[in-house]
């Protein structure tokens, strides 16, 4: 899956340990993004200095780091600093939310989230960088 | 030494004083009746002067009448007074004999006086006065005035014998006396100074023994009603303030004590309500994720052309999404069971070792990451029980053993039986309990360690199996070495008959 984007298609890296909701991701962007996934912090951030790709949606709650960790290491790193990052999480109170953005998050998508609401922030996401 | 109440001292202390009192009263008063009767002994001395004096005044008087007669040549008138005097003689006498009569030395001299007077009348005047009669001369011749002289110094030497007598006497007694006085002031002085000094002692010990441990008392009480509820007297105070001391003490400290239990409830309340906030929140986190997938792929499924098996796919996700968001308003239903006084058992009589055969079937054939060990009896177990409660209890512990064991971590399952009671044990190899939270794991909303982790949860699983397991007249506890995992035991009572279905 790592070469997808050979055909084209923008770089997304999933990053949430629930199968099921990684694969709805997968499923709701599958069409217009070449997925990489990850079930934890560690494996995104050995994917993410392999080939930064050009756009990442982030899980909070993980076992090992979290995404808030991640995201501070990515924005920490002059090559991972510019990747889009979309926070998606569960947790959603104001505070969760401002320690995301903090942390250098540039949106966030509050669980039980729409379908349509992922593919068009992704969406955006990837254009503005262009 | 036998301890003496309060009362019991002051009335010693009392008794004390009242005999010390008591003494110098009764030594003033023998002082008083010795003195009284020194007097009576002085005034009786007095008389016996007054009598010897007389005594002898009428003897020199008798020596005047005859020398007054022989010389006045026969004067009938100093015959006269001569015959008076010799009368008044034996009266004045007798009087003297009386006021010595209990004292012999001086009785006898009183004896011997008469006897010279009897002598110097019968033997000299009587015979002075018949010659004078015949020869008026050898009456008033020198030989006569010897032989009167010798006889009246003897009759005075006498007297004066008893005179002096007396009056050595009478000095003794008044040295006596003030002897007696002075012993009777030395007494009442001491005794004085004594019962002034007890009465000071008294005070001073009242002083130490009473007033000062009230007021300490009296203290420490204005600091408790501060709210200092630390402070202690010092105990071994007298009988009934000693008591009183003592009695602050265990007041304190008991007060102490059910102000610590209600701090510590206070906190425990506090800790719960922050648990049940804790649990809103969580609760509204463990329902977002099964949520999101039943919206997102029913979203999909209804916009998008999947390919048949795709599509049966999506719907068995959420199919089990939706049964996750089932078991969880179960777990809240059981809560409030729980609140509201506990479950309605249907008992029956079943086979422990089929559902745990039952159990680990279900709940291992999802999980390859996960080995089980299955260690039951051939004969089956049975007991008395409501089957799917039992059922929810094993169920409970299995996810928890799965869900906090690592992957490739052994889960280890135990049916038997132990005193007529069926044992039922799920071992994990996960971190394990520390002991500080061993006991509470079984509370409500309780999560220990897993609270600060990724591992789902409600906090409830284990409180609702306590409440089926004690319901069903049983126990649950659990064993745990940190670092090599934890075991969950439960015991029921073993069913009297057999199990009715197959």
């Amino acid at each position: 899956m790592n070469g997808a984007g050979a055909d084209g298609r923008p770089r997304a890296l999933i990053v949430e340990d629930e199968d099921t909701l990684r694969e709805l991701i997968v499923v709701t962007l599958g069409e217009a993004f070449a997925c990489i996934e990850a079930t934890d912090g560690d494996t995104a951030l050995a994917l993410l200095r392999e080939s930064p790709p050009d756009l990442m949606l982030l899980d909070v709650a993980m076992p090992g780091l979290s995404g808030i960790d991640v995201l501070r290491e990515m924005r920490a790193d002059p090559v991972l600093k510019e990747v889009p990052v979309c926070v998606v999480s569960a947790w959603q109170s104001p505070g969760d939310v401002a320690k995301a953005l903090e942390a250098g998050a540039d949106r966030f998508l509050a669980k039980p989230f729409r379908v349509d609401e992922l593919a068009s922030i992704a969406r955006s996401l990837v254009e503005r960088r262009r | 030494m036998r301890r003496l109440s309060l009362v019991g001292r002051v009335a010693l202390l009392a008794s004390v004083v009242a005999l010390v009192v008591g003494v110098i009263v009764a030594s003033a008063l023998v002082a008083i009746l010795s003195l009284r009767h020194s007097e009576a002994r002085e005034s009786q001395a007095k008389d016996v002067t007054v009598a010897t004096l007389r005594v002898q005044e009428l003897a020199v008087e008798i020596q005047s009448s005859l020398r007054g007669y022989v010389l006045s040549s026969r004067n009938q008138r100093f015959l006269t007074s001569l015959r008076d005097q010799r009368d008044e003689l034996p009266g004045a006498l007798a009087g003297l004999n009386r006021l010595v009569a209990d004292d012999p030395a001086q009785l006898r001299r009183a004896h011997a006086a008469a006897e010279e007077l009897r002598g110097y009348l019968q033997d000299y005047v009587d015979n002075v006065i018949v010659i004078a009669r015949i020869s008026p001369a050898v009456a008033a011749g020198p030989a006569s005035g010897d032989e009167d002289r010798y006889r009246t110094q003897q009759i005075r030497n006498t007297l004066d014998l008893i005179l002096a007598t007396e009056n050595t006497r009478s000095q003794h007694r008044a040295v006596h006396t003030r002897a007696v006085a002075r012993t009777a002031e030395i007494i009442g002085i001491v005794g004085l100074a004594g019962s002034a000094l007890l009465v000071l002692l008294f005070g001073a010990w009242v002083a130490h023994g009473v007033a000062r441990p009230l007021r300490q008392t009296a203290e420490a009480a204005t600091d408790v009603a501060r709210g200092d509820l630390s402070v202690r007297l010092d105990e071994g105070g007298v009988g009934e303030v000693g008591a009183l001391v003592s009695a602050f003490n265990s007041m304190t400290r008991s007060l102490e004590v059910s102000r610590r239990e209600l701090l510590l409830q206070n906190e425990r309340l506090r800790e719960s309500e922050q648990h049940k906030r804790d649990l809103i929140s969580m609760v509204s986190h463990e329902l977002r994720t099964p949520l999101s997938a039943v919206l997102g792929f029913t979203s999909l499924l209804l916009e998008r052309d999947f390919p048949g098996d795709e599509q049966r796919r999506y719907l068995e996700i959420v199919d089990t999404q939706a049964r996750r968001l089932a078991t969880l308003a179960g777990d809240f239903l059981d809560v409030q069971l729980l609140e509201g006084g506990g479950f309605e058992l249907e008992l029956a009589p079943f086979d422990l070792v089929e559902l745990a055969r039952e159990q680990t079937r279900l709940f291992f054939s999802h999980s390859e990451s996960h080995g089980l060990v299955l260690d039951v009896p051939d004969e089956p177990v049975i007991v008395n029980g409501d089957r799917d409660r039992l059922a929810q209890v094993v169920g409970n512990l299995l996810s928890n053993a799965i869900k906090y064991s690592p992957d490739g971590g052994e889960v280890r399952v135990v049916v038997g039986e132990r005193g007529g009671r069926a044992i039922f044990s799920v071992s994990d190899s996960g971190l394990g309990i520390p002991p500080e939270d061993r006991e509470r794991v079984f509370d409500k909303f309780f999560r220990g360690a897993a609270k600060t982790t990724t591992v789902g949860g409600t906090g409830l699983g284990l409180a609702v199996a306590r409440e089926i397991v004690t319901t069903h007249g049983g126990t649950i506890d659990v064993e745990s070495t940190p670092g090599h995992g934890s075991t969950f035991t439960f015991e029921v009572p073993l069913s009297l008959t057999p199990a009715v279905s197959a």
